[in-house]
C-alpha cells in the first residue's frame, strides 16, 4: 500500500508540472484555435530567467519569480505580435500559425544555444533538498511547493476567468471571435491578454521546473508531453488540462512503478489514442455537435 | 508587376539560403597556403547534452595543434583541425563523416568521444579509407563487430566489457557490496553494454542485481524507477550513464530518502556533476581513464587552464593522447596519405598522459590500459587506486 501511495505522489508531482505548462497551452488554443508550440521555448526562457534574476542580480526568491513570471508574459505577447498577429491580419489558414510557432520556437531554442551555450545551469538551493517523511512516503519539499503554487496560480485564473470583466471577454472570444466583435469587445486586446496570461504561467512553470530538475536550452521538448496531456483532458478547457495532466502523470508513474518505464509511453500514447477515439473532444472538452 | 518581382526575388532568395544551410560553418584554423597543410578532422558534440565535452576536445585539439605547429608542424607541414558537431545524433554524426572524407578531405578523423556515434561512421571510414581515432568511446563494437575487426577503426581508451568489470569487481572485492541496483538508458549503446558487463561480472563474482531499471534518454523524472529500487535496499547503485541523468537521479534518489553510494563508469566525470547535484554525489565512485592529480598530467591541465581559463574535462586527457597516437603515426608513415597512416596505427605504441598506449592488431584497442578509481569528495575527483579487473 505504501509502495501504491509513494508512486501516487510521485505521479501527482509529474502531474503536476505537465499541468502547470498545460493550462497555458489550453489557453490559447481556447481563443485561437492553435497550439502554440512555441510554449515551449517560453518555458525555456522562463527557467532562464529566473536563474538569472536569482544569480546574477541576487534578487530574493519571491522577486525573482515574480519577476521571470512578468518578463516571460511580456515575452509571450511579443511573440504573438511578432509571429501571429500579422498571420491573423492577413487571415492565413490554420498550418502557417503552426509553422510560425514551431520556426519560433526552433529560434529560441537556438538563440540560447548560440548565445547562452548549451551547458546545464542550476539553480541555487532554494528549498532544501532533505525530504518530508509521511509515514512510509517520501515527499519532495520542491513538490510541495509545486503543488501549493500550482494550485494558488489555477484557483487565481479562474477567479479571474469566471469573475471578472475581461475574463468574461476572454470566454467570450473564445465562443467566437468574429461575434465579440460585433458586440463590442476589444478582441485584439483579449488575445492580447490571453498570450501575457499563458506567458505569465510559462514563467512561473520554467522556474518551478528549473529548481526541480535544471536548466537547459532543450527544457522545451518536454512540453510535447504537457501538449498530450492538454488534448487528453480537452483542448479549451482549463480544468480538462489540469485533470489531464495529472492523470497523465499517474498513469505515467504507475505503469513506470508496476509493468515496466519501457512500456511507460506506450501505455500513456495508447491511452491517448483510445481517449480521442471514443471521445475526441478530450476528457473535458466541450462537446461540439451540430444540433438539427 | 512590381509585388511579383518582389515576391519572386524573395522565393529565390529563400532557395539560395536552403541550399547554404545544408552546409554546417565548420571550425577551422588556416594560415598556411594548402600543399603546406594536413588536414585533420574532428567531430563531436558541440551542442546536447555532451557539449561540455565537445568543446573541450576540440578547444584541446586546437591547443595542440597550435604548440606543435609552432615547433614546426610535423613532416615539415603545418596541422589544422576541421571540426563538426555531431549534435549528439548518430544520424549527423554519419553525415559529419561524409563531409571530413568526401569534401574536407582529411587524413584521419579525431573523435567522436560517444561510442553511439562512433559505431555507425565505420562504413563510411571503409569506403574513404580514412582513419578515426575515437577518444571516449568504450562500447567494444567500435573496432570489433562479430569478431572481426573493423579496419579503419581505432581507439585510446578502454572498453566497457573490461571497464564494467572493473565496476564490479572493485564494487564486490574493494567495497564489500554484495547487492546491487541497476539504472540504464536503454536508448544508449554505451549504456546498455556497461550494464550487461557490470551485471556479468557482478554476478559471476558471487553478487546479486536486487534491481535493474531503464529509462529513455530525454527523460528528467526517474522517481517511480528509484522508488522500486529503494524498495528494493541495495548496497549500492550503479549508473552506466552519462552525467546529466546521473545528476538527476542522485539528486532524486537523496529526496526519495535513497543514502546508499553510486558507482559509475567514464560517462559520470565531469565538473557539470558539481554544479548540478553536488551533494548528492558525494561519495560517489567512478571507473575513470585517468588520475587528475597525476603529477604527469599535471602540464596538461595547467596549459589547457591558462589558455581557456576552464578546468580541463575528461576528454581533453584522451584527445591529447588521440593526437599524440596521430602525430606518431602520421610521422612512421612519412606521409600524410590516410591508408599509410591507417597501417603505422596498426602498430602505435606511445606514451600518452593516461598511460602507455599499445594498440593491439588485432582489436584496434590499446591493451592493459589501467582504470583508474576515483571518488568524490567536495568538488574534486579524488584518486583512490589503479584497479585491473581479473
Amino acid at each position: 500500500m505504501s509502495r501504491f501511495l509513494q508512486q501516487l505522489i510521485n505521479g501527482l508531482s509529474i502531474g503536476s508540472v505537465y499541468a502547470l505548462m498545460a493550462v497555458g497551452y489550453s489557453l490559447v488554443y481556447s481563443i485561437m484555435n492553435f497550439s502554440n508550440f512555441a510554449h515551449g521555448g517560453v518555458i525555456m526562457l522562463g527557467a532562464y530567467f529566473g536563474y538569472y534574476y536569482l544569480t546574477k542580480l541576487g534578487l530574493p526568491f519571491f522577486v525573482a519569480f515574480m519577476a521571470s513570471a512578468l518578463t516571460t508574459g511580456i515575452l509571450a505577447v511579443v511573440i504573438e505580435r511578432g509571429a501571429y498577429k500579422p498571420l491573423r491580419e492577413r487571415k492565413a489558414p490554420f498550418l502557417y500559425f503552426i509553422i510560425s510557432a514551431m520556426g519560433a520556437s526552433i529560434f529560441l531554442e537556438n538563440i540560447v544555444i548560440a548565445t547562452i551555450g548549451p551547458t546545464f545551469k542550476s539553480y541555487p538551493e532554494i528549498l532544501s533538498r532533505t525530504p518530508i517523511q509521511l509515514g512510509s512516503v517520501t515527499l519532495g519539499r520542491i513538490d510541495l511547493t509545486m503543488f501549493i503554487i500550482s494550485a494558488i496560480c489555477l484557483a487565481l485564473l479562474v477567479f479571474f476567468i469566471d469573475f471578472t470583466k475581461m475574463g468574461k471577454a476572454i470566454q467570450a472570444t473564445s465562443y467566437s471571435v468574429k461575434a465579440s466583435a460585433l458586440m463590442g469587445i476589444n478582441t485584439d486586446l483579449v488575445i492580447i491578454v490571453v498570450f501575457a496570461l499563458g506567458g505569465f504561467f510559462a514563467g512561473i512553470a520554467g522556474v518551478l521546473f528549473g529548481m526541480k530538475y535544471t536548466v537547459y536550452p532543450q527544457i522545451g521538448i518536454i512540453t510535447n508531453k504537457s501538449f498530450i496531456a492538454a488534448v487528453f483532458g480537452g483542448l479549451g478547457s482549463l480544468p480538462g488540462a489540469v485533470v489531464g495532466s495529472i492523470l497523465l502523470g499517474i498513469i505515467e508513474t504507475m505503469t513506470s512503478g508496476y509493468l515496466s518505464s519501457n512500456y511507460r509511453d506506450l501505455i500513456a500514447f495508447a491511452l491517448l489514442i483510445a481517449v480521442l477515439v471514443i471521445r475526441p473532444s478530450g476528457l473535458m472538452g466541450k462537446v461540439t455537435e451540430d444540433k438539427a | 508587376m512590381y509585388k511579383k518581382t518582389l515576391a519572386l526575388l524573395l522565393v529565390s532568395l529563400m532557395i539560395l539560403t536552403m541550399a547554404f544551410t545544408g552546409c554546417s560553418k565548420p571550425e577551422t584554423e588556416t594560415a598556411a597556403p594548402a600543399e603546406e597543410i594536413i588536414k585533420v578532422g574532428w567531430m563531436g558534440s558541440l551542442t546536447g547534452d555532451q557539449a561540455v565535452w565537445g568543446q573541450c576536445e576540440l578547444d584541446t585539439v586546437k591547443m595542440l595543434f597550435e604548440e606543435i605547429n609552432a615547433k614546426g608542424g610535423v613532416l615539415g607541414k603545418q596541422l589544422e583541425v576541421i571540426g563538426y558537431d555531431t549534435k549528439g545524433d548518430p544520424q549527423e554524426a554519419v553525415n559529419v563523416a561524409k563531409r571530413l572524407t568526401g569534401q574536407d578531405k582529411v587524413v584521419a578523423i579525431l573523435g567522436p568521444n560517444a561510442s553511439g556515434n562512433a559505431i555507425p561512421i565505420a562504413p563510411v571510414l571503409e569506403q574513404a579509407k580514412v582513419p578515426d581515432i575515437a577518444t571516449v568511446a568504450t562500447n567494444p563494437k567500435v573496432t570489433v563487430l562479430d569478431g572481426k575487426v573493423k579496419p579503419y577503426n581505432f581507439r585510446v581508451c578502454f572498453i566497457d566489457p573490461y571497464q564494467g568489470a572493473v565496476a564490479a569487481g572493485y564494487a564486490i572485492e574493494v567495497l564489500g557490496f554484495k547487492k546491487a541496483a541497476i539504472l540504464y538508458d536503454v536508448a544508449d549503446d554505451y549504456s546498455q553494454g556497461l550494464t550487461q558487463f557490470f551485471e556479468e561480472f557482478f554476478v559471476s563474482k558471487g553478487g546479486t542485481i536486487v534491481a535493474k531499471e531503464a529509462f529513455k534518454f530525454g527523460d528528467v523524472d526517474f522517481r517511480p524507477q528509484l522508488s522500486k529500487i529503494k524498495d528494493a535496499a541495495p548496497e549500492v547503485l550503479f549508473l552506466p550513464i552519462f552525467f546529466k541523468e546521473a545528476a538527476l537521479i542522485a539528486n532524486q534518489a537523496r529526496e526519495l530518502g535513497i543514502t546508499v553510494p553510486l558507482m559509475g563508469g567514464d560517462g559520470l566525470p565531469s565538473e557539470q556533476l558539481f554544479t548540478m547535484a553536488k551533494d548528492a554525489v558525494q561519495g560517489t565512485y567512478i571507473v575513470n581513464h585517468v588520475d587528475y592529480d597525476d603529477p604527469e598530467v599535471q602540464d596538461l591541465k595547467n596549459r589547457y587552464k591558462t589558455k581557456y581559463n576552464k578546468e580541463l574535462e575528461l576528454n581533453g586527457y584522451l584527445v591529447h593522447d588521440a593526437v599524440v597516437v596521430f602525430v606518431d603515426a602520421l610521422e612512421r608513415a612519412g606521409v600524410a596519405d590516410s591508408v599509410k597512416i591507417t597501417e603505422a596505427l596498426e602498430t602505435t605504441n606511445v606514451k600518452g598522459v593516461t598511460g602507455q598506449i599499445t594498440i593491439s592488431k588485432e582489436t584496434h584497442n590499446p591493451e592493459g590500459k589501467d582504470a583508474a578509481i576515483v571518488k568524490i569528495e567536495g568538488d574534486r575527483y579524488v584518486f583512490q587506486q589503479k584497479y585491473s579487473a581479473k
